[in-house]
């Protein structure tokens, strides 16, 4: 397993050069005038200065595969490029918001998970029965609905209506105190640093706007880990070993939970690991609606305004995440199925 | 033959309902299993044949309650089962064990061979804990498995081997009776032969009592004292096997008999080829179940249902003209000499 890991490690840059150069291919299309305008952060400046001098300081007239050279060797020399967008440097604006969404993923993946194969489960073995229809309707119904819709709603409920779980990322008094020299910031995550700095007050500020995107991510997501872990349920418990196991004498609680759950579970598992990848780089729209600052958001804005540097840098560093994160749902298939040998 | 009676059916039966249509209403039953009444003497092989579909199995599994029956009863040592409540039915199943016909799905991909074989004896309390995993080493022996595969998982193991496995899970927690459904059907024929002569001498070790469930005669002949014979979900014949290969009295029996390979290229039988297939299980004729294929059947088969009648001694047959059909030389027994 340990040469299987290493094999894979040795294609991450290859992968990685792939990505970029389809990414560098596609701003290459855009004439230089629009290329040139993440270079400037000024309107005003557009009167005074000579553009075409510029394009030609930059090099942007420069052939595609000289200027991805460029771009290359900057990478390597850890220089991403300046963001436009987050007027800080490109690798600087990553990881300063990345953190964010892994908080926003982690407080969403563990309800998924945990209700999508309760409820799974329990669809299973009521099958066909008013609890299973009930289940299905309820997460088909989150399943078809779009989450930019169900985030309004939420917002309309429980801000709007109640005022119980504003958006953003924090109030405006807690980031107050977090710009101070006061608080110190250990992973960037505000749940775990304001645990760590001892202050209960952001902690809980921290967690009352979580709840808003979890919700509706929970809601949204859940359908899709019920789904699966239902229709492996089902299917396992009319394996021949399901049968075995009650003829032994087993009680059903047993059958359940030792022989069908946990053979259920691989499909879940390898599933529950794309999920997870899925919100850490999808959770753009959330993010926007919400009004969270996060990778994702930070991206869409990118997006919009061309910010190329920012998008080459996001989509490499998402491109690493994805490659790392399916390696780990490799082996971890490997760990829960004995069957599976990584070679 | 002994006094006592191990396993009794009375009347047996079972239904499952045929749903159609967009509100899935019950339009009609397959009848797997209709009034079947055998009983199984302790110390003997009990085998059941018949084609595929005729409710063999579903007999079997309707024994252990894997499968509720529809009505009847099953005595087991003159308890009747289908009363238990299903914790006492949990109990009971260390009574009887199962082996299973497919070897690669029936155990747990996800187990240790050792939890396998040893999960029955902890749910029964069989052994002290401390002894049970010298216990499960031993059986690996006696099965003829080494003793280290008790920390590999079922996938490493060829077909004949996980057979293998699933006899010491059944054997681990010493139940009287052992329900082995179709259990060497999914093995080629040079293990099939491995399988049921270990199944023997475990049988000889262990005092065990066979319900061997089996579409095929030639293992039924070498490994059953007594056979039952199947159709459509109906008793056709009960009898010894020197008497059912001997003087089969049912014309079904009589054709499948007749229809057993003899590895003699001299030797022409008379085969009796029956016409058309089975009929439905949910539409089954009137009368006798078989009048539709029988090479000698009559006109009060159309209208009468034969009942089980005991023609001779030790040889119990439903069928209004016994003996019509027979084989001109009891072939099996003169051209096998195991017998």
């Amino acid at each position: 397993m340990i040469f299987y890991i290493i094999r894979r490690f040795l294609f991450l840059p290859i992968i990685l050069l792939g990505i970029s150069l389809i990414i560098f291919v596609l701003f290459s299309r855009l004439s230089e005038y629009q290329r040139l305008a993440t270079y400037i952060n000024n309107p005003e400046r557009l009167k005074s200065t000579d553009l075409d001098k510029l394009i030609e300081l930059y090099g942007l007239r420069d052939p595609a595969i000289i200027q991805y050279g460029r771009w290359l060797k900057n990478v390597f020399s850890g220089n991403l490029g300046w963001s436009y967008v987050g007027k800080e440097p490109v690798y600087n604006a990553i990881l300063r918001r990345f953190p964010f969404s892994v908080e926003l993923t982690i407080f969403s993946v563990i309800p998924i998970i945990l209700l999508g194969t309760w409820f799974g489960v329990l669809s299973a073995i009521h099958h066909n029965r008013p609890l299973d229809h009930t289940l299905r309707i309820f997460s088909v119904v989150g399943w078809s609905f779009p989450d930019f819709v169900f985030g309004l709603f939420i917002l309309m409920i429980f801000y709007s209506s109640l005022n119980w779980f504003p958006p953003g990322n924090l109030s405006i008094w807690a980031s107050d105190i977090l710009k101070t020299s006061l608080f110190r910031s250990y992973t960037g995550m505000l749940t775990i640093d304001s645990l760590l700095n001892r202050r209960l007050d952001i902690f809980f500020d921290a967690l009352r706007h979580l709840i808003g995107p979890v919700i509706t991510l929970t809601y949204v997501e859940l359908a899709f880990i019920l789904r699966i872990t239902r229709s492996s349920m089902l299917e396992v418990l009319q394996k021949d070993y399901i049968r075995t196991a009650r003829a032994k004498g087993l009680s059903e609680k047993v059958v359940i939970n030792k022989h069908a759950k946990r053979n259920a579970m691989i499909p879940v598992a390898t599933v529950s690991g794309q999920t997870v990848l899925g919100l850490l780089s999808g959770t753009v729209i959330v993010e926007t609606i919400f009004n969270r600052t996060g990778l994702g958001s930070f991206m869409a804005l990118a997006a919009q305004q061309l910010d190329y540097a920012s998008i080459m840098g996001g989509t490499l560093f998402f491109g690493f995440i994805l490659i790392i994160g399916n390696l780990i749902v490799d082996v971890s298939y490997a760990v829960i199925d004995p069957r599976v040998r990584l070679e | 033959m002994n006094e006592s009676v191990l396993l009794k059916t009375k009347h047996l039966t079972k239904f499952f309902p045929v749903k159609t249509g967009v509100f899935r209403r019950t339009s009609g039953w397959v009848k797997a299993v209709d009034d079947v009444s055998f009983q199984v003497y302790p110390g003997e092989t009990f085998g059941i044949v018949g084609e595929s579909g005729c409710g063999k199995s579903t007999l079997g599994m309707t024994i252990l309650r894997l499968i509720e029956p529809t009505s009847g009863s099953v005595f087991f040592e003159d308890r009747d089962v289908t009363t238990l409540s299903s914790s006492q039915l949990l109990r009971f199943r260390k009574n009887i064990q199962m082996i299973f016909q497919d070897p690669f799905s029936s155990l747990n991909p996800r187990m240790r061979v050792g939890s396998i074989i040893g999960e029955g004896m902890t749910v029964h309390g069989v052994g002290a804990r401390s002894n049970r995993e010298f216990i499960v080493r031993t059986l690996l022996e006696k099965v003829g498995l080494q003793a280290d595969s008790f920390d590999r998982y079922p996938h490493e193991f060829s077909g004949g081997q996980r057979q293998r496995i699933g006899i010491a899970r059944a054997l681990a927690i010493s139940p009287k009776l052992i329900i082995a459904d179709e259990a060497v059907s999914a093995l080629d024929v040079s293990i099939r032969s491995q399988i049921i002569n270990l199944m023997a001498d475990l049988k000889t070790e262990f005092q065990l009592t066979y319900l061997f469930i089996s579409h095929d005669l030639s293992v039924v002949k070498h490994l059953c004292d007594r056979i039952m014979v199947m159709y459509l979900g109906k008793t056709m014949e009960i009898t010894t096997r020197e008497i059912l290969f001997c003087r089969p009295l049912h014309p079904y029996t009589v054709s499948l008999i007749s229809a057993v390979p003899v590895p003699d290229p001299d030797y022409h039988i008379n085969r009796i080829l029956l016409l058309g297939d089975v009929p439905s299980p949910v539409h089954p004729p009137s009368g006798c179940r078989f009048h539709t294929r029988c090479p000698v059947t009559r006109k009060k088969c159309e209208t009468d249902e034969p009942l089980l009648i005991e023609q001779e001694p030790f040889h119990f047959v439903a069928c209004h003209y016994p003996g019509t059909l027979a084989i001109s030389v009891p072939l099996i027994l003169t051209s096998d000499s195991t017998l």
